[in-house]
């Protein structure tokens, strides 16, 4: 009687040995998905970072000049001459309005190229070294 | 036609134009006519005007304004007494040694930023402040970044080509696809035509028209090969030597539309 006991609880315990043996090889796989996937996720932001370094690694040099669109191109130029300037002061210089001036001085900001220091009320723009 | 500007860039598509030649001649030529020039050789890759002027150098080259070493008064050196100009005359010159020359050929993209900036300050600093009337900048052929600055930083930018097909071709699409991304206004000078007395009058019009109308840049003049020029001392400004000759006369023309 206790030997058929012991035999059952034996049983019982390898019974539920392969049940965890299971669970775990399950909790294997997924981890193994999971990791899968946290590596893609790596990599496509290690390729979205290298766009953004690509340009924030390029100069404002008349090559970097040259392949932005007209209308920036401009806005870039006349901010190379005043080298700080508000976009009142930019306006002055291509002959647009400061509100379009600042809309673009604003883009040149965003893409990298210039930086933006406030001083006051007025925002004062100058190219990235 | 007058040129409307005060830094005019002397450029070309190929090389041996007779950039350097008609730049240098200009320069001195507007200075025998009282106006007050500063001459800068912006051909870092092949620098020629320390021929001319290397007696008369100052402490510090173009190259170390260029770079951020020194201010542009540290770089340029009045020439005027030498020359005996009525007009101030002075002249900035580039590093000839070819450890200077293989730096800036070899320079960053960061350098060419501030090579331009510094080229965009010149209008500021010789114009406004040091009171010169014009600033000739000799500059490499081509779309090299050197050239590329000296046009930018110019507000009309010379042309010197020869009647070659290929230069003419060349010098379209460079206008075509760099100067009117800038919005830079050129004219062209023929040089090295053969000597004019071998064409009609006739034939010099549809000469000149047919460059205008192939390049697309509007014509400043036209000037002939004079033997005795191309074979003269490369150490005297010429126009200074012989002021009455041809070379001289034309050059005077074309000093009058600035």
């Amino acid at each position: 009687m206790i030997k058929r006991k012991r035999l059952k609880a034996e049983g019982d315990r390898s019974v539920n040995m392969e049940s965890i043996l299971e669970r775990l090889d399950e909790l294997q796989d997924t981890l193994g998905q999971l990791d899968r996937k946290v590596d893609l996720i790596v990599e496509s932001k290690k390729m979205s970072n290298n766009k953004i370094n690509q340009v924030l690694d390029s100069p404002l040099d008349v090559v970097t000049l040259l392949s932005l669109p007209d209308n920036l191109r401009k806005t870039a130029m006349a901010l190379s001459r005043l080298q700080e300037a508000a976009a009142a002061d930019v306006a002055r210089e291509t002959h647009r309005e400061r509100a379009v001036e600042s809309a673009y001085l604003n883009q040149l900001v965003t893409m990298g190229y210039v930086l933006k220091e406030r001083k006051g009320r007025i925002a004062y723009f100058t190219i990235k070294e | 036609m007058r040129i409307l500007g005060k830094i005019l860039a002397v450029h070309s598509f190929k090389g041996g134009t007779g950039k350097t030649l008609i730049s240098t001649n200009l320069a001195a030529t507007c200075a025998s006519q009282g106006k007050n020039i500063c001459l800068l050789d912006l051909d870092f890759r092949a620098p020629s005007l320390y021929v001319l002027f290397k007696e008369s150098r100052s402490k510090f080259w173009l190259n170390d304004f260029i770079s951020g070493k020194c201010e542009i008064d540290d770089a340029i050196t009045d020439v005027t007494k030498k020359y005996g100009t009525v007009g101030k005359l002075f002249a900035g010159l580039a590093n000839p040694s070819t450890g200077a020359i293989q730096e800036m050929l070899i320079g960053s993209r960061k350098g060419e930023m501030t090579a331009l900036r510094r080229l965009l300050s010149l209008s500021k600093t010789l114009l406004e402040k040091r009171g010169f009337d014009y600033v000739i900048l000799d500059t490499s052929p081509g779309l090299q970044y050197s050239s590329m600055n000296a046009v930018v930083a110019s507000d009309v930018t010379l042309i010197v080509s020869v009647n070659d097909e290929m230069d003419i071709d060349g010098t379209r699409r460079m206008v075509r696809n760099f100067y009117e991304a800038f919005e830079k206004k050129s004219f062209i000078l023929v040089n090295k035509i053969l000597c004019d007395s071998e064409y009609t009058p006739a034939e010099k019009v549809r000469l000149l028209s047919r460059f205008e109308k192939t390049s697309e840049v509007p014509l400043l003049g036209i000037m002939p090969l004079y033997c005795d020029v191309l074979r003269s001392d490369r150490s005297t400004i010429f126009a200074l030597e012989k002021p009455d000759h041809p070379f001289t006369k034309i050059i005077g023309t074309f000093a009058k539309h600035l």
